[in-house]
């Protein structure tokens, strides 16, 4: 296979300017793009290292990194051979002052997520297992990145990586086309396009400390965080830096328009939670209403700044004009941001427990064989140090059933070391309610009193739930597979109700949430329908007012789907008895489910029906 | 031991660390007394939750110990002859059985950061791998908690913490004492120390268990105030660019905390609490239907805390209505069917207003703040 150079992948270009950023300012902590398979990530990110000094390190991170691979642990070997502790480096240490790469920031495992988290917050790892107590630096610059099919980055990773190029872009058909070409070709141009940038990131290191920012820039930066709605702290320093690289990539000694516009691009747009104009109405609303914080300060500067300072323009002017030269990069839906995505989507550190049967071996615990796999080699280790002293026990008890040369490794109980594997939560709980106008209010209330009760069940169990409601025209996932049930009363809370009863859209969104949660590791699921069953919105709305045929027709199909793909169902019906024409029940036996009346059950009853 | 520390790796000062009053406030009166039992802190990522923590060990009055001793006794800790202390560490035997001989050193108060991937045996500590392999000799080598012995103990990420280690690190805060039994070592050392956990709730939410074992919790949130961001800002760069320097322009505020610290730690013994006070208190935690006593006991150990820290020897009204959120939040009966949904900070403060207005109603001699 060819190596492409750096300076070779066209179509990556934001991209790219991160990583130069980068090249000048370690700092910067990292970079994180999303890219789908096959738009040359890996190959830039290995082009990227090769702009670097020669000899930093490149350490590529497998996905299945084991915790004493990744922070580093006893070796074994050297230790028995010397008799003295030796430690085994792991990966986080080898990238020191490297690069270290993953592909599928998404698909991590969230322990190693929080050692990498850990390790960029110290500049070092920490040892502390298998009665070793050591720390290593490590400042690496974090390359990673994710497909967004996949699902997202955990925010706190994320957060700690300075600029993030959220969607994946794959240029025009020209540029395309240039990859093809350039991938077959020859590329004699290569050497001397890298070693020219090279020389670029060399000189914009030395120019950095000679880059200066004016409070009215720093300022504006702080207020764009804020105008966007950006949580923490972390992102006003990572603006800056990225503005004052900027500038010494350009070889200046002050920060331009353009640089902070580049700034705010790859590091707060990113983060953004809410559009400038929400926060522009809430402020407008601050205003109007009788305040204590005197006249609006931007009226003052404009109308009372001296002449000579009339070229400098106010902190709010400079945020005004980076909104809207950003105004482009932010997505018609701020949801599509990894940020905002906030009460959508799973973050992967969550919903994990570690377990001694399933999943993925993740580390070795003290404990019985009875339940659990031997996890041999921690077994060893432990064992080792206790050889000599347990030898010597046995002579001085002149034990002789073993004689000392029959059992070489002598094993006891409190050495023995099991192994826990990490899963995805055991069971996915989803909520299915139904807040249309034939729900009235009171039953409303029972019907949140019950999923409260399950959702606390849930919790103790740790399984993961998931919130749909529908009403009107069709279902909304309120809140995706999670393990925080308090967000998910927290959605209940603020349900509203009314409208019509697109049962089937409802269906459809479950077997949906279902799925996409298999696919993440999540095998078992139950849906809880909270309904009174009496659908009267049809999915696919054709001409005219669907018919009660068609509407039962994509309900008994959606339930025969639901019931192939193993899916539990339960069905609370909401209708008080004596009004019941049966809905309810009907809909149970299409989804070969339970059925429950939520008038008559107890709490206890509607746990034990559904769990 | 292996540990290769590093020496530019200064933590930004306490002092420098803008806004956040109540971090701060909650981790210095735990300072002044730890029987407080810890805090909890909680909130957005990126808002200086473990700059704040680490800062901590900068502020804090150093203590005595006996000289070299892994556990950080103090001298007449050694002498206590009800204290059964069975440690197996060389060198300190001698000071153990002669005690009057025995030097005594200044440490500063140890500040343990406990990393997520440590194991049981690294916390509690474990025979001296070396030794055994060599030697064949069973030494106990101590592990953090011995570290953190009249300390803190830190842990980032509290929420992601394995389950079993968190219940080991409970138990211990609980009693003071880290016991290990193995194989013949039988070590018993003393492990007193205030636990500070932080993490970000939308990682995972902390079990209802472990909730109301911390004393306070402090609630921490992104500051919106530009002028505040921007200094922020500003310090922080100042101080990746010279940490040395900004230390060193900061140590006049720095020793004038820890001198404050020092006073207030001296005085809290003798602050008093009037029975108004500790009425009001208690008919507090009795309105908020608050199970158990261990809420009226934080709050006035920490109103005491306060009173010492503000150089007073009484406690007052304004003390309680200080630390009384973080001491009481983490033990509201969290009630999800409530419709109104109240805040538990409102309901505090609801409650304490209307205690406070019935006070005022009936004894002017007080005024409420």
């Amino acid at each position: 296979m060819t190596q492409l150079g750096f300076t070779e992948i066209v179509g990556l270009d934001i991209g790219k300017q991160a990583l130069l950023l980068l090249a000048v300012d370690p700092q910067l902590a990292g970079v994180a793009m999303a890219a789908t398979a096959g738009s040359g990530k890996s190959t830039l990110a290995r082009g990227f290292a090769r702009l670097l000094a020669d000899g930093t390190p490149f350490v590529e991170l497998p996905l299945n990194v084991t915790e004493d691979r990744l922070i580093g642990g006893l070796d074994l070997e050297t230790t028995l051979l010397t008799g003295k502790r030796a430690i085994e480096i792991g990966l986080l240490a080898k990238a020191d002052r490297g690069v270290l790469y993953v592909d599928g920031l998404n698909l991590l495992d969230p322990g190693v997520c929080m050692h990498i988290m850990d390790a960029m917050a110290r500049g070092m790892v920490r040892i502390e297992r298998e009665g070793l107590s050591a720390t290593y630096p490590a400042r690496f610059m974090l390359i990673g990145t994710y497909d967004l099919s996949d699902g997202n980055v955990t925010r706190s990773l994320l957060d700690r990586i300075g600029m993030i190029v959220p969607f994946a872009s794959h240029g025009d058909a020209r540029a395309r086309a240039e990859i093809v070409r350039r991938n077959n070709g020859a590329h004699d141009d290569r050497l001397v396009e890298e070693q020219m940038l090279r020389g670029l990131i060399e000189m914009a290191r030395e120019q950095l400390p000679r880059v200066a920012i004016q409070d009215e820039q720093i300022e504006a930066l702080s207020r764009a965080a804020l105008t966007l709605g950006v949580e923490g702290n972390r992102a006003d320093v990572f603006t800056i830096r990225a503005a004052l690289a900027s500038a010494a990539l350009a070889g200046r000694s002050d920060v331009a328009e353009s640089d902070l516009e580049l700034a705010v691009k790859l590091v707060l747009v990113p983060r953004a939670t809410r559009t400038p104009e929400a926060t522009e109405a809430e402020q407008q609303e601050a205003e109007q209403a009788p305040s204590a914080n005197g006249p609006a300060p931007t009226d003052q500067a404009d109308k009372d700044s001296p002449k000579d300072e009339q070229d400098k323009p106010t902190p709010e002017q400079i945020e005004q004009l980076l909104m809207s030269a950003v105004e482009m990069d932010l997505p018609a839906d701020l949801a599509n941001l990894p940020f905002a995505a906030q009460r959508r989507g799973k973050t992967g550190s969550r919903g994990v427990i570690l377990n001694n049967r399933r999943g993925r071996y993740a580390r070795s615990i003290a404990g019985s064989l009875r339940e659990n796999k031997i996890a041999l080699l921690p077994t060893l280790i432990a064992a080792a140090p206790w050889q000599k002293i347990r030898r010597q026990e046995r002579l001085e008890i002149g034990d002789s059933r073993l004689s000392v040369e029959k059992s070489p490794i002598s094993i006891r109980k409190e050495d023995i070391r099991v192994k826990r594997f990490r899963d995805k939560a055991g069971m996915l709980f989803v909520f299915v309610v139904d807040a249309s106008g034939s729900m009235a209010l009171n039953r409303m209330r029972e019907a949140k009193g019950a999923a409260t009760r399950l959702l606390q069940n849930a919790y103790v169990h740790r399984d993961q739930v998931a919130l749909i409601a529908f009403r009107g025209q069709s279902a909304r996932v309120l809140l995706p597979p999670s393990p925080s049930t308090d967000r998910a009363k927290r959605e209940l809370d603020v349900l509203p109700t009314g409208g019509g009863t697109p049962l089937a859209s409802a269906l459809l969104a479950a077997l949906q949430t279902v799925k996409q949660a298999r696919s993440r590791g999540i095998p078992q699921a139950t849906l809880v329908l909270m309904t009174d069953g009496r659908a009267n919105v049809a999915l696919r709305p054709g001409e005219g007012p669907a018919s009660k045929e068609q509407i039962m027709q994509e309900i008994h199909h959606l339930s025969r789907l639901i019931v192939f793909d193993n899916i539990n169902a339960v069905v609370i019906d909401t209708q008080a008895n004596y009004l019941s024409r049966g809905e309810g029940r009907k809909l149970a036996e299409h989804l070969n489910g339970r059925y429950v009346c939520l008038p008559n059950a107890k709490a206890q009853q509607i746990i034990n029906v559904v769990a | 031991m292996s540990q290769t520390s590093n020496p530019n790796d200064k933590a930004f000062p306490f002092t420098a660390i803008v806004g956040q009053d109540e971090m701060k406030l909650c981790l210095l009166l735990n300072v002044i007394d730890p029987r407080i039992g810890g805090v909890l802190v909680m909130g957005h990522r990126g808002t200086g939750k473990s700059t704040t923590v680490r800062a901590l060990a900068a502020v804090l009055p150093s203590i005595t110990r006996v000289a070299g001793d892994v556990y950080n006794r103090a001298p007449e800790e050694i002498e206590q002859p009800d204290a059964p202390v069975k440690t197996a560490h060389n060198g300190l035997r001698d000071a153990e059985k002669h005690p009057a001989r025995a030097k005594s050193e200044r440490i500063p108060v140890p500040v343990v950061d406990l990393p997520l991937g440590a194991t049981e045996d690294r916390v509690c500590g474990t025979i001296d791998i070396e030794q055994a392999l060599t030697r064949g000799v069973k030494t106990f080598e101590p592990g953090l908690l011995a570290q953190a012995n009249r300390g803190f103990l830190y842990i980032d990420e509290v929420n992601l913490l394995d389950d079993h280690l968190v219940d080991v690190l409970l138990d211990v805060a609980a009693s003071g004492w880290n016991v290990v039994e193995r194989e013949g070592v039988s070590i018993r050392h003393p492990a007193r120390f205030v636990l500070v956990g932080s993490g970000n709730p939308e990682e995972g939410e902390l079990r209802p268990q472990l909730l109301d074992r911390f004393g306070m919790h402090a609630r921490i949130i992104t500051i919106t105030d530009v002028a505040q961001r921007v200094e922020i800002v500003k310090r922080r760069r100042a101080f990746d660019a010279d940490a040395a320097v900004f230390c060193e322009a900061w140590e006049k505020e720095q020793r004038s905390l820890r001198n404050r610290i020092t006073r207030a730690q001296k005085l809290v013994s003798q602050v008093e609490l009037p029975d108004d006070v500790l009425m009001v208190l208690a008919q507090l935690c009795m309105n908020l239907g608050i199970d158990g006593h261990r809420g009226e006991l934080t709050i006035a150990r920490a109103a005491a805390a306060a009173a010492a820290f503000s150089n007073s020897h009484k406690v007052s009204l304004a003390d309680v209505r200080l630390v009384a959120p973080a001491c009481l939040r983490h033990r509201l009966r969290r009630d999800p069917l409530d419709a109104e949904r109240v805040d538990s900070d409102e309901k505090i403060e609801r409650e304490l207003q209307k205690l406070v207005a019935v006070k005022d109603h009936g004894s002017e001699t007080h005024p409420a703040e």
